[in-house]
């Protein structure tokens, strides 16, 4: 349904503060997640510690955004489509949160271990990594242009990031058993790749809000887990 | 279980027709609301149920509205024994200039109800028990009744409804001129009341109807729009124009 405004105008400007406040959050959060990324592919720290610095501010929209939405329901009494649309705008916003902060946590290992890294692992890393960047891509895509099937595509392609997540972690696994004196970093790589797939998850969740959003209703069937 | 079913109710005032075939399941027992623009019909609707528009000359009601399969709209209905099973409460709470007592006595008076002077006393005081107005005015019941405030006149007027034991009240937009605590105490009333009785109200507060009703019927230029589970309306309503009244973004 495409939507009239609000005969109030100030309500109708306050929703939609409130989903550019969200898209803003979604950009801010996926430049983290491709500094976090491209710090590893370009060998370029600095990237990662731009990422750890953003976080800040994605942690500062989460707020804001808590705000707007306690403001909304307080004083606007929404219902129907604005009911989800605020409702909506808080879970999503503490799932992005969360995707910043997984990047965060990303760079932070890498800062530790530099960037001299096992090359096999890294490449399974960026690989993966450059998918869940798709997956937030397409996912906040879904919400800036209501796409229920682009949220659907995001639902539905979670299972491949959780796939690869478990072969890339064997990978590493049987990496270390050749190459013992690695074990400092390819700790800390194992985390790191969890962390791609719980960003995967992350997404996965902003696509049911999304589809919820739209539609009202469920995603029906289980979620798919790899 | 269906308490009134109205099928195709058309109503014309004079040549002006304000419903259009509405048709209708009220459930016994729970709490319909109806909602919608002003001069959408909600009244003209809620009239037809206890044949108030009998009143207004112009008024001309075709269809058929079943109530437990007895047909309201038939002539031979006998109006005054309708109008105790139906209760109404309005906008306005308008007690009689009389006593409080006399107020919530006059109904069961005026129908036969009660055989002495004790059952009557107790007939009040049950009502206003009912109507939670009892620990206010007990000791004033012969106090007249339009020196209470507004939201005890509605309290009054609610339990002079009830006083009958009505089997449907019919509340024509009970609180609008009521504050926040006064409304809550009705609210909390209807929510007492519909273990017995069944309740429709007509409201322009969506909160009130969301909060009250386990159906909602959204009208809008004398058709019933839509009509289902209360919370369904509010949450996702299937009709564009439903969402559009509801969220504010109407004309
Ligand atoms: N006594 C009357 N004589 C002529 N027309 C009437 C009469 N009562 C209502 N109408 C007309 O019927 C239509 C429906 O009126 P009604 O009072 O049922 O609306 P409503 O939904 O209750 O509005 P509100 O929310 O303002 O109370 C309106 O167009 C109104 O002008
Ligand atoms: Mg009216």
């Amino acid at each position: 349904m495409s939507e009239k405004p609000h005969i109030v105008k100030s309500y109708e400007e306050q929703l939609q503060l409130l989903k550019n406040t969200i898209v803003k959050m979604g950009t801010g959060v996926e430049k983290q997640l491709e500094n976090t990324i491209q710090s590893l592919v370009k060998k370029d720290i600095s990237l990662a510690e731009k990422s750890i610095k953003d976080d800040e501010l994605t942690d500062k929209y989460e707020i804001n955004i808590e705000e707007q939405v306690v403001n909304l329901i307080a004083l606007r009494q929404p219902m129907a489509i604005d009911l989800r649309e605020t409702v909506v705008a808080l879970k999503v916003s503490s799932d992005l949160e969360r995707i910043g902060d997984l990047s965060k946590n990303i760079s932070k290992r890498l800062t530790k271990i530099g960037t001299d890294l096992p090359n096999d692992i890294t490449k399974n890393f960026e690989i993966a990594g450059l998918k869940a960047s798709k997956q937030v891509n397409a996912v906040l895509n879904s919400y800036l242009h209501r796409a229920k099937d682009t949220a659907e595509n995001v639902w539905n392609s979670d299972e491949e990031i959780d796939q690869m997540t478990n072969s890339n972690m064997e990978a590493a696994v049987k990496h270390l058993e050749k190459n013992k004196n690695d074990i400092q970093k390819v700790t800390q790589l194992l985390f790191m790749l969890k962390n791609i797939e719980r960003i995967g998850d992350h997404a996965t969740n902003i696509a049911e809000q999304v589809y919820f959003l739209i539609t009202g209703d469920y995603l029906e069937g289980d979620r798919p887990k790899g | 279980m269906s308490k009134i079913k109205a099928e195709n109710v058309n109503v014309y005032y004079g040549s002006k027709q304000a419903l259009f075939d509405v048709s209708i399941d009220i459930a016994e027992k729970e709490v319909t609301a109806l909602i919608g623009p002003s001069g959408c019909g909600k009244s003209t609707f809620l009239r037809c149920l206890n044949r108030m528009n009998d009143v207004i000359e112009i008024c001309r009601v075709e269809g058929s509205i079943k109530m437990d399969n007895l047909e309201l709209n038939s002539r031979k209905l006998d109006v005054v024994r309708l109008r105790e099973s139906v209760g109404m409460v309005f906008q306005k709470p308008n007690p009689f200039p009389k006593t409080i007592y006399e107020n919530v006595a006059y109904g069961p008076t005026i129908h036969g109800i009660a055989q002495s002077k004790e059952e009557m006393d107790q007939i009040v005081e049950t009502s206003l028990k009912k109507a939670a107005l009892w620990n206010e005015v007990k000791d004033r019941l012969d106090e007249i009744g339009t020196g209470l405030s507004g939201g005890q006149q509605q309290r009054l007027c609610i339990a002079r409804a009830i006083s009958v034991s009505p089997e449907v009240i019919l509340m024509d937009e009970p609180c609008s001129a009521l504050d926040p605590i006064a409304t809550a105490q009705i609210e909390e009333l209807i929510d007492d009341l519909k273990k017995e009785v069944t309740i429709v109200i007509v409201t322009h507060s969506m909160s009130q109807a969301a909060r009250v009703s386990q159906k909602t019927g959204f009208f809008h230029l004398g058709k019933l729009i839509e009509f289902g589970p209360t919370d369904k309306i509010f949450k996702n309503p299937d009709n564009q124009q439903t969402q559009d009244y509801i969220t504010g973004r109407f004309g």
